[in-house]
């Protein structure tokens, strides 16, 4: 008799019904290289005998197992498709840097709401955003559209750290004394202006890229041997750091 | 673990799928090919999660054909296999 049975989620039994049926498409190509006639698999189709189970936020299943009765049905049928047809009905899997649903620090109301209206991933958001759609009136106001905005945001640039690679007093045409900070993902959002604080007192930020940031440095900063340098590069992104001259 | 009793749901359809495609009568002459199969059976599932997290689905055709008081859980399998000179033609 077999074990226990597992309670599952449906997405979760297909992704299982789908990999055990593609490893029995793979044996059948295989064979049909030696085979001149040989068969593929035009359908597969399940009929469970299940137990429901509703928590409140999710469903799962449990297979019935000997013995027990009065169980549900669920059918469940796979059907052969063709390339084109893959193309045509699924989305381009997730680029490297692509952010999911579940990497964002939203609370799981949100997060809930998001998956029903077929959100997954932060490129999806993107998609509805290009399409003029309020997600806020769509989700009955449930889902707050800038505060998740700020959350990827957040997400995005914890991917995508700043890095200082060397900080370098230096000197400008008039002679005047900068802070040169080389790093990598140093400002990267145009709409923020980065804010400079050295040794207590806000400083002049004169340029700022990606990798480059120059800082005047005036009487005002007592610029010493020992130096704390904090720079806010954005709402995500604040280094504090020590500046030996 | 899957059950030892029960094999991979893939390879009980490989299993399902191994037959031989041709029917040779020599001394009528007659050469013929199953094109399509259908076959559709009750089985038995034990579905389990592997370590890794996915479910694990095992399965196993009925195994005993004496009727008793603990009846097992059919559930039921619709299986179609066909050759692809013949779905090509579809």
């Amino acid at each position: 008799m077999a074990t226990e049975n597992t309670a599952w989620q449906l997405e979760d039994f297909v992704d299982s019904l789908v990999v055990e049926l593609d490893k029995t498409r793979e044996t059948l190509a295989v064979k049909s290289i030696n085979k001149a006639l040989s068969y593929s698999v035009k359908e597969v189709a399940l009929d469970l005998n299940i137990f429901p189970n509703y928590d409140g936020d999710q469903v799962t299943f449990i297979t019935a197992q000997p013995g027990q009765q009065g169980a549900s049905k669920v059918s469940i049928q796979l059907g052969s498709i063709t390339d084109q047809q893959v193309r045509a009905t699924s989305k381009v899997p997730g680029a490297k840097n692509e952010i999911r649903l579940n990497q964002i620090d939203v609370d799981k109301k949100t997060r809930k709401e998001l998956r029903k209206l077929g959100v997954n991933s932060a490129e999806d958001l993107k998609e509805l955003e290009r399409k003029n759609v309020d997600i806020a009136k769509v989700s009955d106001n449930s889902i707050d559209y800038r505060k998740l905005a700020s959350q990827i945001e957040k997400t995005r640039r914890s991917q995508n750290p700043p890095k200082v690679d060397a900080a370098v007093l230096s000197m400008d045409q008039s002679q005047s004394p900068y802070l040169l900070i080389r790093g990598q993902n140093l400002a990267t959002d145009p709409r923020f202006e980065p804010v400079a604080v050295i040794n207590d007192k806000l400083a002049e930020v004169l340029f700022c890229d990606e990798n480059e940031m120059r800082i005047r440095i005036t009487d005002d900063h007592n610029f010493s041997a020992n130096n704390e340098v904090v720079l806010t590069v954005d709402p995500f992104a604040v280094l504090r750091m020590n500046v030996k001259a | 673990m899957i059950d030892p009793a029960f094999l991979p749901f893939a390879a009980v359809l490989e299993r399902l799928a191994s037959f031989n495609p041709e029917i040779v009568d020599e001394a009528a002459g007659v050469r013929s090919y199953i094109h399509t199969c259908e076959i559709e059976m009750p089985v038995e599932l034990d579905v389990v999660r592997g370590d890794d997290g996915a479910l694990q689905i095992g399965s196993a055709p009925p195994l005993y054909y004496v009727d008793t008081t603990f009846r097992p859980s059919f559930h039921r399998v619709r299986f179609i296999v066909e050759t692809p000179q013949h779905s090509d033609g579809d």
